[in-house]
């Protein structure tokens, strides 16, 4: 009656989509040596949310987590995708704001402490939008201030994605990490589709979605750094190997001449599909790693 | 008398066969064999149709002899009008379109799921008449009593220069189809994707085919039988799993018809898992009437499939059915051969058990799928989800539905309705009165439109417990039953602690630790797969998911 038999190993394995937003985040640390701040029973929930009649959830849809990766000291800040689609209002966005600070203060005073940012989310939350708004100028600040220090590395695993103002948080991570599920992009397919219509592009067309914004494309335009598989160890081993990395010679949001480079080369006479911006930007040397 | 005689003389016996003669000389000259061009097919229409005639279109959940319907529509009305139309499902919109244009004016038909409100808009215009709504097998049936037709128009994937045809894998309802025309001298005119010097396989032969049109595209088919794994929740998984202990292990249910519904998807699943965790592999679930679910590949790859087969196929399974021939029924090329008629007909006879999810489930247990304002009408579910009188052989899932010793009396088949006491948006699913009565008043049909009725109902499983209807003595207790898993559905809120505790003693009702199963095991991670891609994963790669289910 043994299992092994017949079932796959993967099958077996742990699946990172599959856990919520804190268990991803748990699965990243060493054993025994975290712990969760501003938790959910700390209460601090949104006060807009029932205004507007909804119920609101006591960690604000944002689990902060402080602990040891690899023997490192880390903070991982995760959105939890099934909350309003991991959306940033006034108090998840302060809770991640206040973690990526904690995070530069230690480093400055030599304990250099990276950040993982596990980002399920569409962006700013619609019923807090200017708080929201000010909450990722904020972040983004944040996250600058920290990458000098120590490593701020984003997962982005799916099923949710990373679209609106949380891409421009992964655009300024030291690393990313994203699975073949994984979507990363400014705007969604629906907003494109709901601004520039069905002809820019059809938010129903899973397979263009996903040669555009999925992760295997994402990766290999060097947009994003590693494609993993959904499986929490091998994620898990790929945050602690950046971790070790440090902080990256050159960050990929500071490669403006580049970008601008490459950018200006593109040949708009003709539609550029998704295969050849691959091969012309994921094959070019320097720059993406 | 001899006046009598001498009008037997005159009366002819070939009048059916001297019309389709009339008709096919006019369309012969366009003609080069049984091929006509794609331009004439409007013409051809006009020409091989006459108003009034009895037309069958091809079209079932699956597959579409669109080329064909949008051809139709676009005939001049003022030619070719009153058509009586006999359809499996209405499903596309130049269905009904035919009807706003009068080309068409009365139908029969069986299913009608995506135009269902178009249907009942266009019946309440006076737009259209309905003959009846059927299940597919009696629509079949009617072929070859009183609905016989005049002219079908059907679908193929291939055809050679003399009219053979390839249906392959999503054969279904052609041959069928075709039968009812070709040998009662009606003309059957197919849309084939493709014209080839060599069929990989003949599913009909030429002599019953009268016209071969190349279709501008190939013919639409709907992956309808494709359930992701990452919708099942937690709630299915409970359902599954007590499915699995209360109803399959305990009566050693071997040959079974699964509905489309993630219910049974979450079934399926949790066999390589929970279900081989009990030692049950090789006792139950070895031999379907079912379409090539992918969620099946677990179970079919672990070693507990020993048969299927199919009513169609399924988009994106074809490599991995031909990949196993063993467990499909395939022909000579390889390719499987599906059946709608045939796997129906074993889906009544030939199969232990029935389950399939419901909508909406009165107190008798009698259940529906129509909802206000929609005439869905019923498929194939009633077919399979009935105890057929006319059985006699017997298996031991059958004999252990007996609950009494004569033995002049049959054994019973199976048939088990799963639902969640709430749907979606907080509805009740146990009413007092289903939707389907004001439905089919107001559609003036003779009787409610209900899909199952309560008295074959073997089984009922909520997320509450196993109500074991088969057990109850009279109708009273059965509603007692029923009610004592109804949760605070209005049909829930009847029952009384002390009756529910005397039926769940006797075993007429069971919840999931009276069977066995663990609440709190129910979770996604007993799942074989868990996502789209873990069943291709499964597969080895050879199912490959249509665009609209893919996540990568």
């Amino acid at each position: 009656m043994s299992q092994t038999n017949i079932i796959p190993d993967f099958v077996m394995r742990r699946s990172f989509i599959e856990l919520n937003g804190r268990a991803r985040a748990q699965s990243l640390f060493d054993e025994g040596t975290w712990k969760e701040l501003v938790g959910p029973f700390d209460r601090i929930e949104s006060p807009w949310l029932p205004m507007q009649g909804i119920a609101p959830q006591s960690d604000d849809g944002c689990i902060v987590i402080k602990g040891k990766i690899g023997g490192s000291a880390a903070v991982a800040i995760a959105f939890e995708g099934a909350f309003q689609g991991g959306s940033v209002g006034e108090v998840s966005g302060a809770k991640m704001t206040a973690a990526l600070d904690l995070a530069t203060k230690d480093s400055e005073s030599g304990r250099p402490t990276a950040a993982v940012l596990l980002l399920e989310t569409g962006g700013v939350r619609l019923q807090e939008a200017n708080l929201g708004l000010a909450a990722v100028a904020e972040v983004i600040s944040s996250i600058l201030a920290l990458r000098q220090h120590a490593p701020v590395i984003t997962i982005i695993a799916g099923t949710v994605g990373c679209f609106g103002g949380m891409s421009l948080a992964a655009g300024v991570s030291s690393y990313t990490i994203m699975t073949r599920e994984a979507r990363l992009g400014l705007n969604g397919p629906e907003v494109i589709e709901q601004e520039s219509g069905i002809d820019e592009f059809d938010a129903s067309d899973r397979a263009l979605i996903w040669a555009i914004h999925g992760g295997e494309q994402r990766v290999g335009m060097g947009l994003a750094d590693t494609l993993v598989e959904d499986d929490s160890e091998k994620i898990a081993a790929a945050v602690r190997s950046y971790i070790r990395a440090g902080v990256p010679i050159e960050h990929r949001s500071r490669q403006v001449k580049l970008y601008r480079d490459r950018i200006a080369a593109l040949d708009t006479s003709q539609q550029i599909d998704p295969a050849t911006l691959r091969h012309q930007w994921g094959n070019s040397t320097g720059g993406a790693r | 008398m001899a006046q009598q005689t001498l009008e037997q003389i005159s009366r002819s016996w070939t009048t059916r066969r001297d019309e389709k003669r009339r008709r096919m000389q006019q369309v012969q000259p366009w003609m080069e064999g049984p091929i006509l061009p794609r331009t004439k097919m409007i013409d051809a229409l006009e020409t091989l149709i006459v108003s009034g005639d009895r037309i069958v279109l091809e079209g079932d959940n699956q597959k579409q002899a669109d080329f064909l319907s949008r051809s139709l529509v676009k005939v001049d009305a003022k030619k070719l009008h009153d058509l009586h139309l006999i359809i499996s499902s209405i499903s596309r919109p130049e269905h009904l379109t035919l009807f706003e244009l009068g080309i068409a004016k009365k139908v029969d038909f069986a299913f009608a799921g995506p135009q269902s409100l178009r249907v009942s808009q266009l019946l309440e215009d006076g737009k259209l008449d309905i003959g009846a709504i059927h299940t597919y097998v009696e629509l079949y049936a009617r072929l070859f009593v009183d609905l016989v037709p005049n002219v079908v128009l059907v679908c193929a994937e291939q055809a050679d220069a003399e009219g053979n045809l390839y249906t392959g894998p999503n054969t279904e309802d052609t041959p069928v189809i075709i039968e009812a025309a070709a040998f009662h001298d009606g003309i059957v005119i197919v849309q084939v994707n493709e014209i080839v010097d060599k069929l990989p396989r003949v599913d009909i032969p030429a002599s019953w085919v009268d016209v071969v049109v190349e279709a501008d595209r190939p013919f639409a088919v709907e992956p309808l039988f494709t359930r992701d794994p990452r919708h099942i929740t937690d709630l299915q998984i409970l359902t599954g799993m007590m499915v699995i202990r209360g109803i399959y292990e305990k009566h050693q249910v071997q040959s079974l018809n699964h509905g489309i519904g993630f219910d049974t998807a979450a079934i399926e699943l949790l066999l390589p898992t929970y279900g081989e965790s009990l030692g049950l592999r090789g006792k139950i679930c070895k031999h379907f009437a079912l379409n090539p679910h992918p969620t099946l590949i677990p179970a079919i790859e672990s070693g507990w499939v020993e048969s299927v087969h199919s009513f169609g196929s399924e988009v994106g399974m074809d490599d991995y059915i031909r990949a196993r021939p063993d467990i499909f029924f395939t022909g000579r090329d390889g390719s499987l051969r599906s059946n709608r008629v045939l796997c129906q007909l074993a889906g009544q006879y030939a199969v232990d058990a029935f389950i399939g999810a419901t909508l909406q489930m009165d107190g008798d247990a009698n259940s529906s799928t129509v909802t206000t304002g929609r005439l869905a009408g019923f498929g194939g579910a009633p077919n399979m989800g009935h105890d057929p009188h006319g059985r006699r052989h017997s298996t031991p899932a059958w004999l252990d539905l007996k609950t009494n010793e004569d033995p002049n009396l049959p054994g019973r088949k199976l048939v088990v309705q799963t639902l969640e006491t709430f749907a979606k948006g907080g509805e009740p699913a146990f009413v007092e009165t289903l939707d389907a009565v004001e439905v089919g008043k107001k559609a003036g049909m003779p009787i409610t439109p209900i899909m199952i009725y309560g008295s074959d109902v073997s089984h009922v499983v909520t997320e509450e417990g196993i109500a074991y209807l088969y057990k109850t003595e009279g109708i009273e207790e059965r509603r007692r039953a029923l009610a004592a898993v109804a949760g605070v559905s209005p049909v829930g809120l009847k029952a009384k602690a002390h009756e529910t505790a005397e039926l769940r003693r006797r075993g007429v009702i069971a919840f999931p630790e009276d069977i066995g199963v663990r609440r709190l095991q129910a979770n996604r991670s007993l799942l074989a797969a868990r996502s789209m891609e873990d069943l291709v994963a499964w597969s080895d790669g050879l199912y490959q998911p249509p665009a609209k289910f893919r996540s990568w």
